[in-house]
């Protein structure tokens, strides 16, 4: 529960509940029959269930909660297996995942990476110093070897370009104490080694407002 | 060296937790630093005991700066694919490859039952599996769960044999057991918990006695004087011999048939360069070798820091170099009636591909021709095709076991899956 307090965890109580609401309704849920892999349709008609935080079309509206959409088919995967297998921590997600079969996260990694990314920033006024310095940190970071140059991500690297700015740092922050497993083996963990917060948070409100 | 994309298991992760939080909490005001090469002390227990997760970039050099173990699919590749994949593997004329189980994530050693069960480890998945025919029909199922990087496994005397890192445990009449498996009684324990290179491979001779490897807990340095080694141990009274020392990490063995000796793969360190030094094959023939590491490496090279005045003389040469970042792991002698006469005797290994190289080469099954003792030897590709680009893999072979038939069967980590390599005129 350590998180709640965690100052970079912006996600609030009401949403919290209410997630925890879908997460009821959706353990009466029964995995999927087998399909054949990476099916965009059979993926839709399974992610129902995510659409109520990760919103409609895979754009969240909700704070703390990621964009899915545009997202890289095996980042989305290895988030799933890392949540059923308890290796990455949210009592929403590790509940959700735990009944979801290969298949179904084949699914649902090829639909959500089928969506169009968000076409706006999620950050209405950037703090211009700030994205300045974001910019600066990820350069010296080499973010852009494995996130792309456009920050769209590619293969394993997620999307980073107009992610929620409080879910970035939230990653930055998790990836940082070693508490969210790192893709790549440790690729995150170094790269995050040494941020201070303050870092993160300009690191953030970059990626957000990356045309 | 060899190291995978899931290294960091729940359980290791779990010892991390606390060391990562004590760092964040020091550096959370630091300002961000420049990212240099990245150089860790290794030399301390305290490292040896809770490496940093991405303990194996410590002795990073700008030529291979940005180079990590490549990220694998998330779930087992599905059968449809597999078969796809095996379309373009080469093998000799009259080779045919199949798959024979899919859905195994990180599957690595496998031993047979007495009643035809085959157990498969794996790695980060924390799992041992059993692939069984009832009815005409193979199944899998995951018999043990929560181990950490229960990479090698044996079986006799009706029992499963699984080692974890620091453990080697027994499973009694497992066979009859599969759904639900007894508790494990520890056979052997005195070994040290360092999961850096700890996951271990099991190869047990016509005493009952089972071989060892110890890979030391970092990438070059002068190990802990319990490891950097291959032990003996006597799985009926717990009892182990030291049989070899100077030997990095070393994940595959087996016993020649001709002799009675133990030979194993040894794959080389990290960082100095795409093309040295070279991974090995080698070959005990007295008890008590030294295989060289860290002083020297692939037979010839004295290592640039860690030589400390010693030179290649002193050591054991391999009986082969058989490349850099090939990454060599479960291998075979040939005493099956399946393949051609002159594959008798042969070593398959299991070359399970690079990471540290920025163009890999491996992920292929290699045959090497050699005499008893080591000499005349010959090496050349027995079966390729998975590797599918400049930096990246269909599947990576990592374990070989021969069947009743004479067919081989290979698994594969990064797939999830076992394949049948079988022979027809």
């Amino acid at each position: 529960m350590t998180r709640r307090y965690d100052p970079l965890t912006l996600i609030s109580f009401r949403d919290f509940i209410r997630c925890l609401a879908v997460l009821f309704a959706a353990l009466s849920l029964t995995p999927t029959a087998w399909a054949a892999a990476g099916d965009v349709e059979a993926g839709r008609a399974r992610a129902q269930t995510c659409m109520v935080c990760h919103g409609a079309q895979g754009i969240s509206q909700m704070s703390g909660v990621p964009h899915l959409a545009g997202n890289g088919d095996q980042f989305l995967q290895w988030q799933l297996v890392f949540y059923r297998s308890g290796r990455r921590q949210n009592p929403v997600m590790n509940a959700l995942a735990t009944n979801l079969t290969d298949a179904d996260i084949r699914n649902l990694g090829a639909y959500f990476a089928s969506l169009p990314p968000p076409g706006t920033s999620p950050v209405a006024n950037p703090d211009a110093g700030l994205v300045a310095q974001g910019q600066a940190i990820t350069t010296q970071r080499n973010c852009a070897v494995c996130h792309t140059d456009t920050f769209v991500g590619a293969a394993a690297a997620p999307r980073l370009a107009r992610q929620r700015p409080e879910y970035l740092a939230k990653a930055l922050s998790d990836y940082r104490s070693g508490t969210r497993p790192s893709l790549g083996l440790a690729a995150m963990t170094e790269a995050s080694a040494g941020l201070g917060d303050a870092d993160i948070l300009a690191v953030a409100q970059f990626l957000a407002t990356v045309p | 060296m060899h190291i995978r994309k899931t290294l960091i298991s729940w359980g290791f992760r779990a010892t991390l937790l606390g060391a990562l939080a004590g760092t964040a909490m020091l550096t959370t005001t630091a300002p961000a630093a420049a990212q240099g090469l990245k150089s860790y002390d290794s030399s301390k227990p305290s490292f040896w005991k809770n490496p940093p997760p991405d303990w194996f970039l410590g002795d990073e050099t700008q030529a291979q700066k940005g180079l990590a173990p490549p990220v694998g699919p998330a779930t087992p590749t599905p059968l449809a694919e597999l078969e796809t994949n095996l379309k373009n593997i080469k093998l000799p004329a009259g080779f045919k490859i199949e798959v024979y189980a899919s859905g195994l994530p990180e599957a690595r050693q496998m031993a047979w039952g007495a009643n035809g069960t085959l157990f498969v480890g794996s790695f980060g998945a924390t799992n041992v599996y059993a692939v069984t025919n009832a009815n005409g029909k193979r199944e899998v199922k995951t018999i043990l769960k929560g181990l950490t990087m229960p990479t090698g496994l044996a079986f006799r005397n009706g029992a499963l044999y699984v080692i974890a890192i620091d453990k080697l445990l027994r499973y009694d009449n497992a066979e009859a057991n599969l759904d639900h498996m007894p508790k494990p009684v520890v056979v052997y324990d005195d070994m040290p918990s360092y999961v850096a290179h700890g996951w271990k491979y099991l190869v047990t001779d016509k005493d009952g006695a089972m071989y060892i490897p110890f890979g030391p807990p970092f990438n070059v340095g002068i190990p802990p004087t319990s490891v950097s080694q291959i032990r003996r141990v006597h799985s009926d009274t717990g009892l182990a011999e030291l049989v070899a020392v100077g030997v990095r990490n070393s994940v595959g063995g087996d016993i020649d048939p001709r002799s009675g000796d133990y030979w194993f793969t040894e794959n080389a360190r990290d960082w100095i360069s795409d093309d040295l030094p070279s991974d090995k094959l080698n070959h005990i023939s007295r008890l008590g070798q030294h295989f060289g590491y860290p002083y020297c490496h692939q037979g010839d090279l004295p290592d640039p820091k860690f030589a400390m005045g010693h030179s290649c003389s002193e050591f054991t040469p391999p009986v082969v170099n058989l490349g850099a970042h090939v990454a060599p792991l479960g291998m075979k002698f040939y005493n099956g009636a399946m393949f051609p006469a002159e594959y008798k005797n042969n070593i398959f290994v299991a070359f399970h591909g690079s990471w540290n190289r920025h163009q890999y080469q491996g992920a292929r099954i290699e045959r090497i021709v050699v005499d008893a003792d080591g000499k005349n030897p010959h090496q050349e590709i027995f079966a390729q095709g998975w590797l599918t680009g400049k930096q990246d893999y269909s599947g990576r072979p990592d374990d070989i076991l021969l069947a009743a038939d004479g067919s081989m069967l290979v698994s594969d980590d990064w797939a999830g899956a076992i394949y049948r390599i079988s022979y027809a005129k």
